[in-house]
């Protein structure tokens, strides 16, 4: 997850670009909930450097073009701290935007691959 | 489906068109992670690699290296007379293991028998044989994503700010060679080329390339993270 500032960072926004999604239990994967007193202010943002803390997430800032990046989870000592699959968006070759979870109901074989 | 980790969508069209991913007969979503945001979620550190979802959107196979179809070059003569460096690349992609005819036999099984099949996984089991992540590794996606997010955003200097990062996810993980390959890509290939430089002798610029690193890991045979059929 990139940032411009580690201040009042919307929750959504922290949601949206770690997966973990800050809840008054605490952060929240799936069914995993990982407590995190204070990360979740009363004003809807997250004290990002608290809630990184809890979850093992390493922050790294590049201070010349003043720009922050938050790495995953390390808190499971694995990628996966859910078998749920998590649900990027991507886009296909026309670039619109694609869910996997659009694919809900079938069996999906997700294939990695590239160009180089 | 199939997902190109690609910062150059661009890249990956050529590819795609030839998947034919509209005809009826092989229909399937060709999507494109120009942020390589897949790799931090499922743990694809290499290609090509797979996971396997169910109906209700459980993983049931963690990443693992996921070829389907044995390589000509796994099966090639080296010629003599090549230069020594290229000799030995092509030895070790020679060495490189292949499970494709298993790994191709257990995706039909597992789309036959769903969850009867011996080859999906509990939620447990899935979650205990993903890749491990420690502070190296997760700090090393956090670099990947910054160079990135650096070259594509900057005007001028967005070249020389991804490589300074990329340096370092490549320090902090040389396993992961999809962020290898993407920088190493990058730095070889001529911005007018029509397809990408394979060879990937970037030395000039990360310090190693292909084949050093390769070497460095124990040779092909280490290259890949070969399923746990």
């Amino acid at each position: 997850m990139i940032l411009t500032t580690l201040e009042r960072v919307d929750a959504a926004a922290f949601a949206e670009g770690t997966g973990w999604e800050p809840k008054p239990e605490g952060l929240c994967r799936g069914e995993v909930c990982v407590p995190a007193p204070g990360s979740l202010r009363d004003d809807g943002t997250v004290d990002v450097e608290r809630a990184a803390e809890r979850l093992g997430m390493p922050i790294v800032h590049d201070a010349e073009h003043g720009v922050w990046a938050i790495g995953p989870g390390t808190s499971t000592g694995r990628v996966l701290s859910t078998a749920t699959a998590p649900d990027p968006e991507l886009i296909d070759r026309d670039g619109n935007p694609f869910k996997l979870s659009s694919l809900h109901g079938r069996k999906v074989l997700l294939v990695a691959w590239s160009s180089y | 489906m199939t997902v190109a980790l690609d910062v150059h969508p661009e890249h990956t069209h050529r590819w795609i068109d030839a998947a034919r991913p509209d005809d009826p007969a092989a229909a399937h979503p060709s999507l494109i992670d120009t942020r390589h945001v897949t790799g931090e979620l499922f743990g694809f550190v290499n290609i090509p690699m797979a996971v396997w979802i169910d109906e209700t959107g459980t993983i049931v196979r963690n990443a693992e290296s996921a070829s389907i179809e044995r390589s000509p070059l796994r099966d090639m003569e080296v010629p003599d007379g090549i230069p020594e460096r290229m000799r030995t690349m092509l030895t070790e992609v020679k060495a490189i293991p292949d499970h494709a005819d298993q790994y191709r036999a257990a995706i039909v099984d597992w789309a036959e028998n769903g969850s009867d099949s011996p080859y999906a996984l509990t939620p447990d089991d899935v979650i205990a044989r993903s890749q491990p992540r420690d502070d190296a590794t997760a700090r090393a996606t956090a670099c990947f994503e910054l160079g990135r997010h650096l070259r594509a955003t900057l005007d001028d200097d967005g070249d020389a700010a991804a490589i300074r990062w990329w340096k370092e996810a490549h320090r902090l993980d040389p396993s992961n060679w999809t962020y290898k390959r993407q920088a190493w890509t990058l730095a070889t290939t001529a911005p007018d080329a029509e397809e990408n430089d394979l060879v990937q002798e970037a030395g000039e610029v990360y310090g190693t390339s292909w084949i050093d690193d390769v070497l460095a890991g124990g040779g092909g045979a280490h290259y890949t993270l070969e399923p746990d059929l």
